[in-house]
């Protein structure tokens, strides 16, 4: 569509910020100049470092909730998995287990659990929200009925070194944990633009009905997806294994909100279709940086949250809006 | 399966599974009323003790929060839309930290001024979330989580640390008053509201702005004034929810809400409420929170390690969502889109 320069200046921004997240680039490039004016150590590389790091574990988490939000699911099985994944690593690495051996175990424990999810949701046409949750709670149960939640294990001395803020990649300064959310964000985005994988999962979350006579087997992309989801939340746990050092029952307990936050800061929408992993990388880093500022002016723990919630408000309204009633007659 | 006998309350030319189907549609209580007497049922075998009046009181007032947390989550799903309230827990938290901190140490803690003041707070609120949502045109589940965080913050700066309160009547609320559970007070109130509720006019609004929004809309029903009443509703409920917890806790304390969250909404899907929304109520909401609360009494009485407790309630709400699915229950108009 040529553009209408008749039309009023709001609509237009909104039409541009549908196509590119004009809004959240200008929100990061902010609020870090704001942190880097106003607080003395906020642009030095060690602090820039704690938040790439930081913002890996959110994005990564955020990478699988993208995907299913975008198929138009949500997951709320996230920091249940994630306190698997992390409970399990520390407990199975303090048993002498070989890494690979663990990882493998997770992550294949952890596509199992997604994609029943994928499959439960889709099949029956109960609500993602209820099945992850009931999921979840499966999960979560489980794992600390089998480690009774009394997890001293440890892990391989490398590994805390790959999630440690000071670590170097080839004598370059780079967290090697940002260096694996980097290649997973290039890897995410190959796939969901350059390949029938990313046509059918698009075409899933516009409209399934449409997709179901275009051939594409959307049971086949909801179990994918869901999949792809619990496998992210796990790496994520296991890196969080690396971070904390033991495995801590709570941990993946933020990421419930967080994770959905980063997705719709970053501006993907929840009725599915209509995003992109790298605005949620967008979103994550925006979280990031803002309660590091937060924290850096020492608010308190319940102003972030206030301000937190006002910023999605904020943010969704200039984008993520429903279509009136009127116009869906 | 077309041979129904003479003697059966299945009408003649109706397969058993499409009359089960329409029952369960008509009556989305039954399967967690069902569950409800089974577990009673297997807490007493274990328990003996679990069903003597004595104890009745108590185990009621433990019970009446999350009942609440489940029916003040219930309307905004019947009003559809992709209706949810995730600010119902955090709305929850600060009516109890209204009541404790602000309200019982400045004399306003009489019940007669403290609880229309909390709800009319709760019913704020919730309009609040309604306005977001009907008017503002903000997904449902994007604007409450906005609001739960806002909620979550103040809650945590009224009360950053546990306050004890000293003795007050909320106390009675979650035992005895004048021999009859307090809890009969709140939920007892509240599902008995229900049932003249469902004689008004608004309430058929509610179902109908639930199954087909654009359909009601198009009849000449405010839509808009509808969901913000339904959200306004939730608010209030999740008012007395609060009062019901302070009865429990005698305290102000955060901790304590963001368990109520998750297993709100669970309630609510094991009470047979559709998520689309059009479907459901209030008497199935607090049927589903019995029926989490007995399953955890009951894993509790046979000495099972507290996490299996956790496992145990999500396999009965996969179980239960998914044989809900199977008969029709849930969002009838997904199956017909898969043809």
């Amino acid at each position: 569509m040529i553009a209408d320069y008749t039309r009023p200046l709001i609509a237009r921004t909104q039409e541009t910020q549908r196509r590119f997240p004009l809004l959240q680039i200008v929100a990061l490039i902010a609020l870090f100049l704001w942190g880097t004016l106003s607080l003395p150590a906020f642009a030095q590389r060690s602090s820039i470092d704690s938040m790439l790091v930081l913002a890996s574990f959110l994005g990564i988490a955020a990478a699988g909730q993208t995907v299913v939000i975008l198929i138009g699911g949500i997951d709320l099985s996230v920091p249940s998995i994630i306190t698997g994944g992390n409970l399990m690593t520390t407990l199975l690495g303090g048993k002498h287990w070989s890494f690979g051996a663990i990882v493998a175990v997770i992550l294949g424990t952890a596509a199992l659990v997604g994609a029943v999810n994928g499959y439960l949701a889709h099949h029956h046409g109960v609500p993602a929200l209820i099945i992850t949750l009931g999921s979840g709670s499966v999960v979560v149960g489980s794992v600390l009925a089998g480690t009774h939640a009394s997890v001293y294990g440890s892990v391989p001395g490398w590994f805390t070194r790959f999630v440690s803020p000071a670590s170097t990649v080839a004598g370059l300064h780079v967290p090697q944990v940002v260096v694996l959310w980097i290649v997973l964000t290039l890897v995410i985005g190959v796939v969901l633009h350059l390949t029938g994988i990313g046509r059918r999962l698009y075409a899933t979350g516009a409209n399934e009905r449409a997709a179901q006579l275009a051939l594409v087997r959307t049971e086949l992309v909801w179990v994918g997806a869901f999949a792809t989801s619990a496998v992210f939340s796990a790496i994520t746990g296991i890196l969080l294994g690396a971070w904390s050092g033991t495995g801590e029952q709570s941990i993946g307990d933020p990421y419930l909100f967080l994770s959905i936050a980063a997705v719709i800061v970053g501006g993907t929408s929840l009725i599915g279709a209509r995003g992109d992993y790298w605005r949620t990388v967008l979103g994550s880093l925006i979280l990031i940086v803002l309660t590091t500022n937060l924290v850096g002016h020492s608010y308190s723990e319940a102003t972030q949250q206030i301000v937190l919630g006002l910023i999605i408000l904020a943010v969704v309204g200039t984008y993520g809006r429903d279509r009136a009633l009127r116009d869906r007659i | 399966m077309t041979s129904a006998s003479s003697v059966s309350i299945v009408p003649p030319g109706v397969s058993v599974r499409a009359w089960l189907a329409s029952a369960a549609r008509e009556y989305t209580f039954v399967f967690s009323l069902v569950l409800t007497i089974a577990l009673v049922i297997a807490n007493t075998v274990v328990l003996p003790s679990f069903a003597s009046w004595s104890q009745i009181p108590g185990e009621l007032g433990t019970l009446a929060p999350f009942a609440l947390a489940a029916m003040a989550s219930t309307p905004a799903i019947l009003v559809g839309g992709g209706g949810i309230d995730l600010s119902i827990a955090p709305l929850m938290g600060l009516s109890n930290v209204v009541l404790v901190i602000a309200l019982l140490p400045h004399g306003l803690g009489n019940p007669a001024i403290a609880v229309p003041l909390l709800l009319l707070l709760g019913g704020l609120i919730g309009a609040i979330n309604g306005v977001l949502v009907a008017v503002l045109r903000y997904p449902p589940v994007i604007a409450t989580l906005a609001v739960y965080f806002v909620l979550g913050g103040i809650d945590l700066r009224l009360a950053p640390n546990p306050v004890n309160s000293y003795p007050h009547w909320t106390a009675e609320l979650a035992t005895s008053l004048w021999h009859v559970p307090g809890t009969v007070l709140t939920v007892g109130v509240v599902l008995l509201c229900w049932f003249f509720f469902r004689r008004t006019a608004y309430y058929g609004s509610l179902l109908a702005v639930g199954d087909d929004d654009v359909a009601a809309f198009s009849a000449g029903v405010d839509v808009a004034a509808v969901r913000i009443l339904a959200y306004a509703l939730g608010g209030v409920l999740a008012a007395v929810g609060g009062i019901a917890l302070t009865g429990t806790i005698q305290s102000a304390d955060i901790t304590v809400w963001p368990s109520f969250v998750l297993i709100a909404l669970a309630a609510v899907a094991l009470g047979g409420t559709a998520l689309g929304g059009g479907r459901g109520g209030f008497l199935g909401s607090a049927l589903g929170a019995t029926a989490v609360y007995l399953i955890q009494t009951l894993l509790a009485a046979l000495g099972v390690d507290v996490f299996y407790v956790q496992v145990a309630f999500g396999a009965v709400l996969l179980v239960a969502v998914v044989a809900g699915s199977q008969l029709g229950r849930t969002s009838p108009m997904w199956r017909e889109a898969r043809g």
